[in-house]
């Protein structure tokens, strides 16, 4: 069907025409695909209306079948809109209900999310708007319920909007379930009625990501793609000759003042900060060294109370502010019209997110995105050089998508169960036409019912455990309404320590806090959140009552935020820039600014070439250090490190602790550890390799701390919920006794296997590691030995993060150890 | 390990067990018994085999000592009455010659009744012998001149060496005022206790006992 003879079409054009806009191409092509019963991507840059060529899709449908409408029933849902963040729903929805009341299109739009208020879910509940904008958590809330099965039988669309975002955590898997039981539910795969539809910023597997999301080739599906182009401008922040940066460990405080000229030219400027603890203060440090913009600064994350956010995100639509200090809760698609200015503070970690932040500036068509980079400590100068590379020849990475995680399934499995029951049949059919789960085996699948039913496997059929059991009607329902609700509070994968709300004693909330920061204050403490210093009183009914405080200076939680690894595009062009560093043959600001810094370097040791691995062997009281540094990132050197340590542990008895940063990896040790050229390219072999990672991971905590994760989602650990924390002294527990307890007497738990699997492909991705290594062994290898700490090792040396490997005699090594103790004493 | 204290021997068992030879009395204390089968009933997968080598462990130890009496210094079952605590009952009454003793703790609510069916004396709050008082929680309501023995908190202890290596085990705390028992179940977490002047700390490592 051509659309352009349709009456919808006509009405959407008309409407645009007389608000002076033209469609994109992009935006028609996606009409015309969604109207031919295509599912598909759409692939734009941010600033384009990629909103609208979905939305519009949908509503020139409806206006062309002009139907009746049917307002009052509860099956009256077309379009459900899947946002990663809460604060994307609000902005979407408005400009939806403006739209639709301006085509004339008598539709309701419903939002529903953590923040929608109880009474405004009980009237979804009663009669379901027309498009609902929601997030997978909540989606999966829904399925959660007791007869909403109804309520998806006409639905036409689903848009998971943001879709890169989902994609590379088991979030993206929460949708591929929530879609896969949708479908079912309206008849499975012959239907031809609900089409799936993402839009996604350009990553760099993009067919891979339409492909997760409507995994059936017998659907039509198409990629959208906007031939258009974001232009960005990125500028660094660079030290004056006469100052020097720290080399690590800083906050770029230091640099501060250089924002307040590019602040006050600036209409609305966003300043993105790693962490939320940072972010509290630098909203503080911006105050003190420039006092007139009180009243015109404001602290925006995920911690901030909800009406407080709201107030912000209201602001800076009306442009009443001039700057926002911001965590990635401002990090998507929020277009916010007065913002011509992004700052980034510290090292974004991957080109990927560092343009989407740059496009929060500059949103309209055309526009130049502009944006600052403002490094925190003198090497990040390096990573700013590569990013700009990286973003000039559009070298954007890849969003791995999570398969067969078991937690997830485990978790969505009584979800079902909670709601309207589920067949085992059916649903094993539905999650094998899942991307995730396309590989599950049948005896995977018992397990997993078995896990859930029976509490563990068939030889072990504990009669005591009562969680998922089969009603009258055949069906898998969770009985017990205890079990129910507190299922219910920990739906999701976002696993964090349970959190409290804060509140004034005279009335009125702050946000929130992680418990167990409060359990370390006494009344009397001052501390910092959302900007102010509050003086603690006292916890009372789980809430944190709190007045402000006289006090200027105050501690700042440091919430437990996830720490980002670099992206391994950005370690090979960061390789390259070493190289031209010291040469100077580069164009890079940057790279002259930190010159001074390499000459350090290569006086106490080397810079490392592109096709060397240096190694630094620096020997100090603390012990003897081994430094390596292949510039892989965080993650793969993680895992590098192990393998190095536990390779070297096979040659004497020797205890090692590690610690590792983006650049490259240390081994401490008691004693000294042997190296030379010969034992260097051994340890750094290809050969036995997946033997030896194997063995090192088992060596290491790696795989129990991913399963900390895992016991949280597939419901072992109760955490509570943010403001909701529910105590349970009876049924508390840790992951670590969990895994314990798995490890040593049921070893063939999936969920313990799971978190081995995380190690092995999430986190090593092991041909990666094995191209690594093949460059190492074709390389030289620089071993130097330093009298001091170097300006590549000192980032690592403080780093705290650190694992453990040992091939000692525990009982040998305990007996040294306390000797040592003594000695120090 | 063997130690001295109060004028008399102890011996510090790597089972998370204490032994009076003086009184042929063996103790231990948080055994949270049917721990494994209340947390199944809330839905959570625990192995029922954890609660079973508990036992088991239990048993070397009485065949290892042959005790007249054991004690339990609190926390014996975890909660109300379920399947782990119908295999207890049948293990139990295999030790018929050897006398069950229970200093109540915070989590031992079943009734007199189901002790009394199991053959378990009760002590509350304390249980008192030669010059040591067990007593399950922080100790108070203890006569002076008698040296308390608590459980409850579950004890362990950080060994730190050099180049940042740190190990943590389970383990017996001999203080200037009260000593703390390591808990005996294996499906215990570990509440870190850092020693002071004239504290004697014994770590538990999988080998053997050891003072740290």
């Amino acid at each position: 069907m051509d659309q352009t003879k349709t009456p919808g079409y006509r009405k959407i054009k008309q409407w645009l025409k007389a608000n002076g806009r033209r469609p994109f191409k992009f935006q028609e092509d996606a009409w015309q695909y969604y109207l031919n019963g295509y599912s598909g991507l759409v692939n734009a840059p941010t600033g384009f209306g990629k909103t609208f060529s979905l939305f519009l899709a949908v509503a020139i449908e409806a206006l062309n079948e002009s139907a009746s409408s049917n307002a009052k029933n509860k099956d009256r849902l077309q379009l459900i809109w899947i946002t990663p963040l809460r604060s994307l729903a609000k902005d979407i929805a408005r400009a939806m209900r403006e739209t639709l009341l301006e085509i004339g299109l008598d539709w309701q739009v419903g939002v529903r999310n953590g923040d929608t208020s109880q009474a405004e879910k009980l009237q979804q509940k009663k009669s379901m708007p027309e498009i609902l904008l929601i997030t997978p958590e909540s989606l999966h809330l829904l399925l959660a319920q007791k007869g909403t099965s109804t309520i998806f039988k006409k639905l036409k669309c689903i848009v998971a909007d943001e879709w890169h975002e989902l994609l590379g955590s088991k979030r993206g898997v929460l949708v591929e379930l929530a879609v896969s039981r949708i479908k079912g539910i309206q008849g499975g795969a012959n239907n031809r009625l609900l089409r799936v539809w993402g839009i996604s910023a350009t990553i760099g597997n993009i067919e891979e990501a339409l492909e997760v999301l409507e995994p059936n080739d017998q659907v039509k599906r198409i990629i959208v793609r906007a031939d258009l182009e974001k232009k960005i401008k990125i500028k660094s922040i660079l030290p004056d000759d006469d100052e020097t940066l720290p080399w690590a460990g800083h906050l770029g405080l230091k640099l501060a003042y250089k924002l307040l000229p590019i602040i006050k030219k600036s209409k609305t400027t966003l300043i993105f900060i790693n962490t939320r603890g940072q972010s509290e203060i630098w909203y503080q440090h911006l105050l003190n060294i420039e006092p007139d913009l009180a009243g015109q600064i404001a602290i925006h994350h995920g911690s901030v109370d909800f009406e407080l956010r709201n107030w912000i995100e209201d602001a800076l639509h009306t442009g009443q502010l001039k700057a926002v200090i911001a965590t990635s809760s401002l990090d998507l698609g929020v277009d916010f019209k007065p913002v011509d200015t992004v700052v980034q503070v510290g090292s974004p970690k991957g080109v990927a997110r560092f343009l989407q932040r740059a496009g929060r500036s500059g949103h309209s068509p055309h526009e130049v995105s502009k944006i600052y980079f403002l490094p925190t400590h003198a090497l990040e100068l390096v990573e700013a050089a590569a990013i700009k590379e990286a973003a000039r020849n559009n070298d954007i990475e890849s969003r791995e998508p999570y398969i067969m995680v078991f937690d997830t399934l485990i978790q969505y499995l009584v979800t079902l169960a909670i709601g309207d029951g589920f067949d085992d049949k059916i649903i094993y059919e539905e999650i094998k036409n899942t991307y995730a789960f396309k590989l599950i085996l049948p005896e995977e699948w018992n397990w997993v019912m078995q896990f859930i039913t029976s509490g563990g496997d068939s030889l072990s059929a504990y009669n005591e455990f009562k969680k998922v059991v089969k009603d009258e009607d055949g069906l898998w329902k969770v009985k017990s309404r205890q079990l129910a609700m507190r299922h219910r509070l920990h739906i999701g994968t976002i696993v964090s320590d349970a959190m409290l709300k804060v509140k004034f004693i005279s009335g009125g909330y702050v946000g929130m806090i992680e418990e167990y920061f409060v359990t370390r204050l006494k009344a009397g403490d001052n501390f910092r959140l959302a900007g102010r210093v509050l003086e603690f009183i006292q916890v009372k009914d789980m809430t944190v009552m709190v007045r402000n405080s006289k006090q200027k200076n105050a501690i700042s939680p440091s919430w437990n935020g996830g720490r980002l690894p670099l992206s391994s595009n950005l370690g090979a062009v960061l390789r390259k820039k070493y190289n031209e560093a010291l040469d100077k043959t580069h164009l890079d600001e940057e790279l002259d600014a930190i010159y001074p810094l390499f000459l350090l370097q290569e006086q106490r040791s080397h810079v490392p070439r592109n096709d060397e691995l240096l190694i630094e062997l620096i020997n100090n009281k603390e012990g003897y250090h081994f430094f390596a540094y292949p510039f892989e990132g965080r993650l793969v050197h993680e895992v590098l490190a192990a393998l190095v340590a536990y390779r070297l542990s096979k040659l004497l008895p020797i205890s090692f602790s590690i610690a590792m940063n983006d650049y490259g990896f240390e081994l401490l040790s008691e004693t000294e550890i042997p190296m030379d050229e010969s034992i260097a390219y051994e340890v750094f072999s290809p050969k036995n390799l997946t033997e030896d990672i194997t063995s090192s991971i088992n060596a290491t905590e790696m795989a129990r701390r991913k399963f900390r994760d895992i016991a949280c989602i597939s419901g072992l650990v109760f955490q509570g919920y943010p403001g909701k924390y529910v105590a349970n002294k009876h049924l508390q527990s840790s992951a670590g006794l969990f895994f314990n307890v798995f490890s040593d007497y049921d070893k063939h738990n999936l969920l313990l296997r799971q978190a081995y699997d995380e190690v092995f492909y999430q986190q090593l991705e092991e041909p990666r590691l094995a191209a690594a290594l093949e460059r190492i062994q074709n390389g030289a290898i620089i071993i130097t030995q330093p009298k001091s700490f170097t300006p590549l090792s000192f980032p690592i040396k403080v780093d705290s993060l650190r694992e453990n490997m040992s091939s000692e005699e525990l009982e040998q090594r305990i007996a040294r150890m306390k000797a040592e103790s003594e000695k120090i004493k | 390990m063997t130690i001295t204290s109060q004028g008399e021997e102890l011996i510090l068992d790597k089972e998370r067990a204490l032994y009076l030879p003086k009184h042929q009395l063996l103790a231990i204390s948080d055994l949270h018994l049917g721990k494994s089968a209340h947390f199944r009933q809330a839905g959570l997968q625990v192995p029922a085999t954890i609660g079973l080598s508990d036992l088991h462990r239990l048993s070397l130890l009485i065949e290892k000592y042959n005790p007249k009496t054991l004690l339990i210094n609190g926390d014996m079952f975890h909660h109300g009455l379920n399947t782990d605590i119908q295999i207890f009952a049948k293990w139990r009454a295999q030790y018929d010659q050897v006398r069950f003793l229970l200093v109540k703790g915070n989590h031992d609510k079943l009734t007199n009744a189901d002790y009394e069916s199991m053959q378990i004396e009760i002590h509350e709050p304390s249980f008192c012998l030669g010059p040591f008082c067990f007593i399950h929680d922080a100790p108070k309501n203890v006569k002076e001149e008698l040296y308390p023995i608590s459980g409850h908190i579950h004890p362990g202890v950080a060994i730190v060496g050099k180049a940042k290596q740190r190990l943590k085990f389970p383990c017996f705390y001999f203080g200037k005022d009260y000593a703390v028992l390591p808990a005996f179940s294996l499906f215990t977490g570990l509440y870190n206790i850092y020693p002071k002047v004239n504290e004697r700390i014994f770590a538990v490592t999988p080998k053997n006992v050891l003072e740290v």
